[in-house]
């Protein structure tokens, strides 16, 4: 019998952390959007509800960087101040989906069964709903802005969250692997959280990006829609609808909220394929 | 560098390295190989994992994977293939150069009929315009290959055995009439009968076509019977050509003398089995110095670590990259003799002292209405400190066997007794019933690969299962004990499976096995997914631990030579039911059911 650990190990290759350039510049679009989020009042320069008639609809200038809507409020201020509502809302949506997705799709996947039976079937259920209808109808009907939007969504948001998972943890399963943890009698319940999570976690991680990316423009849209936030609210999705009219006389009043949905929305289905990527070579 | 050996050669080729090209730098693959092949020749390319020697193949055919990247020559019959364009190589692969795959299931298309994998072959060719004409020409080319049964063209591949998709396969891959043909390890995904069959086919078509024929192995045996010449790789580099025989006879290079040596003889049982320590080297890390230094017990760091060693022709028509095979040569040849003269180990008596696990009657069917029965009345017992053997070929049952014995599966019917507790149905035990049961019986499984979590360490894997046993003291210390029991240092802990070795990673699932302290292991397979010179050492690993311990094995394998060096006692297992048990020995040198015949006569003729 001989020792083998003298001979020199072959080191794991680490892949430089160098980031290719699209995946950089979607961070660099995440972190101003947070730094607007958490600083936005520092930020600002103005006050995003001062309305100010005298200067109501004025072009790109020193003193407004994108020019004021109907109200005379300024537009580059209430982006500034609506991106707390486009990062905070979307996050809460989608880990709290994917939250309860992966407890749901890891036990429907190991334990099958009834189990399975039970939450797949309300999966189907949930699928068979005409999202946005249902959304639109109880945050119509409920009232309540902003919050309650982001609840229906989080709840919509769950089903098709945990099919993805269960079909990851589905596999997993046959792994050998889970064999050997069976084998030594180790508890159903670590296996769940601590064999096969931790193998999974880079899909659901991925995936949390780009929920976040849909719950952004869902949400949006409710605004837009005057649902979800209330008026006058700086608000991406809300300042489309109310700058509407400003697409001849102030461009920017309806393309800066625009164009920071979309790359948000982009840059975090960038961040996320990335993150798959990475983690599971 | 010069290997001529006759003029007219077919294929040559010359100085040829492949590299891969990553965002983070240049890794060599190979360096430096050069081949000749004549027609109607054979050569055998032989090499462990990670070699390069199906890279090698690959590069020959032209279907390098993509980032690959080859510099030197590669010429069939004076016309240069580097660099030729993906139109020329389709009038090159198939006709002039074809291939033949490892496994017959990914090579052929699933959804296609079998003849018609052939006859995709002869669409092209004037004289089989019609589909009758082609109709019949199928049937021909499948006469060929030993199919007569007419209604297999009309079948899915998966409706065929694998040995019969390989018939098929090599039907499809000789239908244009190749000059050559590369088999890259064409029997190694078949049972040990069917794979007989598939090299004699092999050799017959390659005689009565005057075809040469490439033959990429792990196995040096097969190499020896199979093929003329013989060139050996190791971690991307060529270190010995020449003639099969006199290779078999006295080879030139350490590497290639431990091969032989570490191979478990068929005829004779060996006390320990001959080892190369240590693993195969990544060959960019080993490319200006002899690659096999690192494990080679002649190595002077002067003559050896300085540059890479070129082949040099030793004798006529031999070829070595040993600088020091002049010196050793005599060393060489003695540890041969010595080894073929190693006596027949006596075999071991086995105390009576009642069985630890004792099966009776056991029937496991598998799906509902058509159902498949996997074992059909097995009766077997393991005694205390005893390896009993369990040999059989795929769907025999074998494994399914073992799952039931640890509880993975859950028998139809029959009797598990393990320690005196009745333990066929898992669930319907009580805990500390069930716990007890663990504790006495361990399962090692086949692929070293998938037996370990990727995300947890080797120290997190072995706490984990520490923590099952009801054992006192410091974990880390159990820790350390078990990783030194099973060969590995305590550096090991801190590192990850994707860091290991198959060897390796065998190890560390032994290892996480033994820290439940188990009476008795269920070994599936446990070194069939190994490189030879690894089996060796897994194999000495678990004769020291039966020794040291008083482990029980239930060694569950395919391969008689193992099964010989380990067993005490032997079932083997056909279809469900055991058709023959007794002595190792005995067993095997005087079979009594034609079955175990079979399986004896289906090993290749020794190389020692």
């Amino acid at each position: 019998m001989t020792a083998i650990g003298a001979v020199p190990a072959v080191k794991r290759r680490r892949r430089g952390f160098r980031l290719p350039i699209p995946v950089a510049l979607a961070c660099l679009v995440m972190a101003v959007v947070t730094a607007c989020a958490i600083f936005g009042s520092a930020l600002a320069l103005k006050d995003p509800y001062e309305q100010r008639l005298d200067v109501a609809v004025s072009s790109p200038s020193a003193e407004f960087p994108a020019g004021t809507d109907t109200l005379g409020r300024d537009i580059l201020s209430r982006v500034i101040y609506g991106a707390s509502n486009a990062l905070i809302g979307p996050l809460v949506i989608a880990a709290g989906a994917f939250a309860m997705a992966t407890v749901l799709g890891l036990l429907a996947g190991y334990l099958g069964g009834w189990v399975d039976t039970i939450i797949m079937r309300w999966v189907d259920f949930m699928f068979g709903l005409p999202s946005t209808l249902i959304t639109i109808v109880v945050v119509g009907v409920v009232g309540g802005g902003y919050w309650t939007a982001v609840f229906v969504l989080l709840v919509l948001f769950v089903a098709p969250d945990t099919r993805i998972v269960r079909s990851a943890v589905l596999e997993q399963r046959p792994r050998t692997y889970i064999d050997a943890a069976r084998t030594l009698g180790i508890s159903r319940t670590r296996i769940i959280f601590i064999h096969i999570l931790p193998n999974i976690l880079p899909i659901v991680l991925a995936y949390v990006a780009i929920d976040f990316a849909f719950a952004l423009v869902n949400l949006a849209g409710l605004s837009f829609l005057g649902l979800g936030v209330e008026p006058g609210t700086p608000d991406w999705g809300r300042m489309l609808s109310e700058n509407r009219n400003l697409i001849a006389s102030n461009p920017p009043g309806i393309l800066l909220p625009a164009a920071m949905i979309i790359l948000t929305a982009v840059s975090m289905n960038l961040i996320g394929d990335w993150v798959f990527e990475r983690f599971t070579k | 560098m010069s290997l001529i050996y006759s003029s007219g050669n077919l294929l040559r080729v010359e100085d040829m390295s492949l590299f891969h090209d990553a965002p983070t730098g240049r890794r060599t693959l190979t360096v430096a190989t050069s081949l000749q092949l004549e027609r109607g020749g054979s050569l055998a390319i032989v090499g462990e994992s990670g070699s390069g020697k199906s890279l090698t193949a690959k590069a020959i055919a032209g279907l390098l994977p993509p980032g690959v990247r080859l510099s030197g020559s590669i010429r069939l019959e004076g016309e240069e293939l580097t660099g030729l364009a993906e139109r020329d190589w389709q009038r090159i692969r198939g006709r002039r150069i074809s291939m033949l795959l490892q496994d017959p299931f990914t090579m052929m298309n699933p959804v296609m009929r079998c003849g018609a994998h052939i006859e995709e072959m002869l669409r092209d060719q004037p004289e089989f315009r019609s589909r009758s004409a082609r109709r019949a020409e199928v049937a021909r080319r499948l006469a060929e290959v030993g199919i007569n049964d007419a209604s297999v063209a009309d079948r899915l591949p998966f409706q065929l055995s694998g040995g019969m998709c390989q018939r098929v396969a090599l039907a499809a891959a000789l239908a244009r009439d190749p000059e050559i043909l590369i088999a890259d390890e064409p029997s190694t995904a078949l049972d040990v009968t069917t794979q007989a069959e598939i090299m004699r086919l092999l050799n017959r078509a390659q005689a009565e076509r005057g075809m040469a024929l490439i033959l990429i192995t792990h196995d040096l045996r097969l190499a020896f019977s199979a093929c003329e010449r013989v060139c050996v790789f190791y971690a991307g580099q060529m270190i010995e050509v020449g003639a099969a025989p006199a290779l078999a006879a006295a080879p030139f290079h350490p590497y290639t003398t431990g091969l032989l040596l570490s191979e478990p003889p068929a005829s004779r049982r060996v006390s320990t089995l001959v080892a190369i320590p240590g693993r195969v080297p990544p060959a960019d890390a080993v490319e200006n110095e002899c690659p096999f230094s690192d494990r080679c017990r002649w190595v002077v760091d002067a003559k050896c670590r300085t540059t890479r060693p070129p082949l040099v022709e030793r004798t006529p028509a031999r070829f070595t990259a040993c600088v020091r095979q002049p010196e050793i040569q005599g060393e060489l040849d003695a540890l041969r003799t010595a080894a073929l003269e190693a006596a027949n180990e006596p075999e071991p008596v086995t105390p009576e002292n009642g069985a630890l696990v004792h099966v009776a009657g056991l029937c496991k069917s598998f799906g509902g209405k058509r159902p498949m029965h996997a074992l059909k009345g097995v009766s077997l017992s393991v005694g205390r400190g005893e390896c009993l053997g369990l040999v059989g070929e795929s769907g025999s049952g074998k494994t399914t066997l073992g799952r039931c014995l640890v509880g993975l599966e859950t028998p139809t019917s029959g009797q598990i007794v393990i320690e005196g507790i009745p333990s066929a149905d898992f669930e319907a035990l009580a805990r500390n019933e069930r716990a007890r049961v663990r504790q006495t019986i361990q399962m090692i499984f086949q692929d070293p690969y998938a037996t370990l979590n990727p995300k947890h360490s080797v120290g997190r894997a072995l706490e984990e299962s520490l923590r099952m046993s009801q054992r006192t003291g410091r974990t880390q210390d159990h820790v350390r004990t078990l990783l030194s029991e099973v060969g590995l240092t305590e550096a090991y802990a801190g590192r990850y499976p994707s860091e290991l070795s198959g060897g390796e990673r065998q190890r560390v699932a032994i290892a996480r096995s033994l820290a439940v302290d188990p009476a008795v292991l269920v070994c599936d397979e446990p070194v069939s997914a190994l490189d030879v010179s690894v089996q060796a050492q897994v194999l000495n690993l678990f004769k020291s631990l039966m020794a040291s311990r008083e482990l029980s094995l239930l060694f569950i394998t395919h391969d008689l030579a193992v099964v010989r060096q380990i067993a005490d006692r032997i079932c083997v297992i056909y279809l469900g039911e055991i058709v023959e048990e007794g002595p190792c020995q005995q067993v095997l040198n005087d079979p009594q059911h034609p079955y175990t015949r079979r399986l004896i006569s289906a090993i290749p003729a020794p190389a020692h």
